[in-house]
C-alpha cells in the first residue's frame, strides 16, 4: 500500500468565536480574521511538516485547493506543491485535488502541473475535482454547469498534456485557437489522475471508465460510506465495463491521530479535531449544495440522509465510532486499517496528521509515531491480504 | 387555468392558459410558479393569460441551448412565433422582468406592452442586490416576502414530493441562469433605449431583493416609462397582493397600451 500525508493547511489561528457571528468558516466569513503574520509561521510550518513526512519514508504528500475560507489555506495548491519540490527529493507529489473548471483558462493550470512534473522529474500526481459548492459563490461561477465544465476541463488538460501542438480546442466552456504546451509533462503519456470525492457514483463511473482508470480516493466519511463507494468502483469496473478492477485504482483519506494509549489519543486529539469538524468545516446545506451543483435526485438524497460531515455537531467519540477518523494506540490503529484493507483492498491511504488546531509539537509526534510504528505494516500489504469481493459479471 | 404543452423545437414546455381578453404572456421570475399563484388567476378576470415554465423550470424540460438569458430572449421569440397569438401584452416579474427585456431590446413586433414587476436584469453600481441563493431559507422567505406569508408559501413547496422536486427544479435553473453576474447583464443599459412600445414598471414598496434605485433606473432608460408602486409586499407582489398587482397591470393596460 502507498501512504500519503496529506494536508489542508488551515487558519488554526482564526478566533473561534466567530462562530457566533457568522453562518460559516468559507464565504462570508471577513477576511479581516485572518492575520498574514500568523500566515506566515503557518505556512512554513506546515509546509515543515510535509517535508518531515517525506523524510521519514512516506510514500507521497498531498496538498489539495480551497478558496476564500478558514479551513483550507490553498487557494492555489500549485504554490505549496512548488515549494514542496525542490525540498524532497523522491516522495510522490500529490496535488489532490485541483478545481480545472473553475478557472476561466484551466490551461494554465494545466502548464502549471507540467512544470511540477518537469522540475520533481515525474513525481507529481494531479487530482481534479469540481471544488465544493462554497467556491461557486466565492468565484462565481456557474454550478449548474459545474459537472459540464469539469468534463470538458478534464479533455482539454488530457489533449494538451497528450497531443502534439499546436492545436485548436472547440468545446461548449472553453476555446483556444492554439493548445500548444510548453512545458509538456515529464511523465508520459501524463502524470497520474486522481479524483477525489466525499461520494459520487457519477464521478466513480467516470474515473473508473476504461478509458481512464483513474484512482478514486474516498474522503471524509464513515466507514460504510467508504465501502459502499469503493467496492462501487469494482463493481462499476466489472459490470458496466467489464473489467477487473487494479486495487490501486482506490484509496481512502481519513485523519489519523496516534499515541501511546487509545486514551491518550483520545484526549490529545479531541480539541483540534472537533475544531475541524464543527468550526472550520462549519458550511450551511445551501453553501454546500449551491442549486445546479447536484443532480436534484443526489440533493434529495443529500437532505433526507443529512449524511454530510458538515451538517451535524461532532465529538471526537462519534467520529471515532462512525470511522470518519482513526484514533488510537499505533496497535489500534494499525489494526483498523488492516483490518479494512482486508475488506476493501484498497492501495492508497492518505492520512491527515495535522488537522484543526493540533499545534506543531502535537503533529510531528503524531508523524514520528505514525511513521514509525504503522506505516511500515502498512505499506506491506498487497492483494494477497485482501479477502476480495464476489463482483456479479455482467449480464 | 388549463395546462397544455407545447413543443418549441423539441422542447417540451409546459403551459398555464386561462382568462378572457386580449392576449397576455406572465413570464416568471426565479421562484417559478408553484400552481397557484393568486396574482395570475386575477390577470386572468381581464387577459387571455398564457404562462409558461421556462426552460428547466416546473415541468418544462431543459433546453440544451438555451444557456443563459439571451438564449432565453431568443427562445422566447420563437415561442411568440409559434403561438401566432400578434401583439401580446407581456409581463415578467424577477428574471422574468429581464428575459422581457432581453426580448424587448431585440424585437418588439411581438408585444404590444411591457410590465416589468421587481424586475432584475439591469445592474446599477454601488446598489448591490441581495444573494437569494446563498442565505438560509428563512432569510430567503424574509426576502421575497414583506409580511408573514413566507412559511406558507414554502408549505405549499413542501406538500408533496412532486412539489419539492419542482422548488429543487426552479433553483436549478434560476441559478442556470442568473447565477454570475447574479440577475444581471451588466450590458443591458446600452441598449434598454430600443424598446419602443409602452412600458409599467411595477414594484413592492418592501422590496429588499432587487433595490428600488432599479425601478428609478429603468424608469429613466426606457423611453416613456411610467412607474407605480404596491404598498405592503417585497419581491412576490403577485403572490402577497394580487388583486393590487393585478389591478395595477389592467390598469396601466387599459390607459396606455391600447
Amino acid at each position: 500500500m502507498k501512504i500519503f500525508i496529506f494536508h489542508l493547511m488551515p487558519y488554526a489561528d482564526l478566533d473561534m468565536g466567530y462562530a457566533d457571528k457568522y453562518r460559516a468558516a468559507w464565504v462570508v466569513l471577513p477576511n479581516t480574521y485572518f492575520d498574514p503574520k500568523k500566515g506566515h509561521e503557518l505556512y512554513n510550518r506546515y509546509l515543515d511538516e510535509l517535508e518531515l513526512a517525506a523524510e521519514l519514508g512516506f510514500d507521497g504528500i498531498s496538498v489539495n485547493e480551497h478558496h476564500q475560507n478558514a479551513y483550507g489555506l490553498m487557494p492555489s495548491p500549485v504554490v505549496t506543491a512548488s515549494a514542496l519540490s525542490r525540498r524532497t527529493k523522491s516522495a510522490r507529489i500529490a496535488i489532490l485535488g485541483n478545481a480545472f473548471c473553475l478557472r476561466e483558462h484551466p490551461l494554465t493550470v494545466a502548464e502549471e502541473h507540467a512544470m511540477i512534473d518537469c522540475i520533481t522529474g515525474g513525481r507529481l500526481i494531479t487530482g481534479m475535482v469540481r471544488g465544493i459548492g462554497a467556491e461557486y459563490f466565492s468565484l462565481g461561477v456557474n454550478p449548474a454547469y459545474s459537472h459540464a465544465r469539469f468534463q470538458e476541463a478534464h479533455d482539454l488538460v488530457v489533449e494538451a498534456w497528450t497531443k502534439p501542438g499546436p492545436f485548436s480546442f472547440e468545446g461548449k466552456y472553453y476555446h483556444f485557437d492554439y493548445v500548444n504546451l510548453w512545458p509538456r509533462p515529464y511523465q508520459q503519456p501524463h502524470p497520474p489522475i486522481w479524483a477525489p470525492s466525499t461520494g459520487s457514483t457519477e464521478t466513480i463511473e467516470w474515473a473508473a471508465h476504461p478509458s481512464r482508470k483513474y484512482v478514486y480516493l474516498q474522503a471524509y466519511s464513515p466507514t460504510r460510506s467508504v465501502a459502499r463507494y469503493l467496492n462501487y468502483y469494482r463493481e462499476c469496473a466489472q459490470r458496466m465495463y467489464g473489467y477487473t478492477a487494479a486495487s490501486n485504482q482506490i484509496g481512502w483519506s481519513t485523519p489519523v491521530y496516534v499515541a501511546d494509549t487509545d486514551e491518550k489519543a483520545r484526549l490529545e486529539a479531541k480539541p483540534h479535531i472537533e475544531v475541524l469538524f464543527n468550526k472550520l468545516l462549519r458550511l450551511p446545506f445551501e453553501m454546500l449544495f449551491p442549486p445546479g451543483y447536484l443532480s436534484t435526485k443526489s440533493l434529495k438524497n443529500m437532505r433526507s440522509h443529512k449524511h454530510s460531515v458538515s451538517g451535524q455537531e461532532h465529538t471526537v467519540d462519534t467520529l471515532i465510532e462512525q470511522g470518519i477518523i482513526v484514533c488510537g494506540s499505533p496497535d489500534t490503529v494499525r489494526k483498523q486499517f488492516m483490518d479494512t484493507h482486508r475488506l476493501l483492498g484498497f492501495q492508497n491511504l492518505l492520512c491527515l496528521l495535522q488537522f484543526g488546531t493540533l499545534p506543531r509539537d502535537l503533529t510531528e509526534k503524531n508523524i514520528r509515531l505514525f511513521a514509525r510504528e504503522v506505516m511500515p505494516a502498512l505499506q506491506a500489504l498487497t492483494d494477497k491480504e485482501y479477502a476480495g469481493m464476489e463482483v456479479r459479471a455482467a449480464e | 387555468m388549463q395546462h397544455s404543452e407545447i413543443e418549441v423545437r423539441g422542447c417540451k414546455l409546459n403551459m398555464r392558459r386561462g382568462g378572457r381578453g386580449e392576449p397576455l404572456l406572465y413570464l416568471h421570475g426565479a421562484q417559478g410558479l408553484n400552481g397557484h399563484e393568486p396574482g395570475i388567476d386575477a390577470l386572468a378576470e381581464n387577459f387571455d393569460v398564457i404562462a409558461p415554465d421556462h426552460p428547466g423550470f416546473g415541468k418544462s424540460d431543459l433546453a440544451g441551448d438555451v444557456d443563459d438569458i439571451a438564449d432565453l430572449a431568443l427562445f422566447y421569440l420563437d415561442v411568440l412565433d409559434l403561438l401566432d397569438l400578434g401583439r401580446v401584452h407581456v409581463v415578467g416579474q424577477c428574471i422574468g422582468g429581464w428575459l422581457a427585456l432581453e426580448i424587448a431590446i431585440r424585437n418588439t413586433g411581438h408585444i404590444k406592452s411591457l410590465t416589468l414587476v421587481n424586475s432584475a436584469g439591469l445592474r446599477v453600481k454601488g446598489v448591490p442586490r441581495a444573494d437569494m441563493f446563498v442565505c438560509s431559507e428563512p432569510d430567503l422567505l424574509k426576502l421575497l416576502f414583506a409580511g408573514d406569508f413566507g412559511s406558507e408559501w414554502l408549505q405549499s413547496w413542501r406538500a408533496s414530493s412532486d412539489a419539492e422536486d419542482i422548488y429543487d427544479r426552479n433553483r436549478a435553473a434560476a441559478a442556470r441562469y442568473s447565477w454570475a453576474p447574479r440577475l444581471c447583464n451588466p450590458k443591458l443599459d446600452r441598449w434598454l433605449h430600443r424598446i419602443d412600445v409602452p412600458t409599467h414598471i411595477v414594484w413592492g414598496d418592501e422590496e429588499r431583493l432587487i433595490p428600488f434605485a432599479y425601478a428609478t433606473a429603468l424608469k429613466q432608460r426606457i423611453p416613456g416609462a411610467t412607474l407605480a408602486t404596491i404598498a405592503g409586499c417585497a419581491h412576490m407582489p403577485h403572490v402577497e397582493k394580487p388583486q393590487a398587482f393585478a389591478g395595477e397591470i389592467s390598469k396601466f393596460i387599459r390607459s396606455a397600451a391600447r
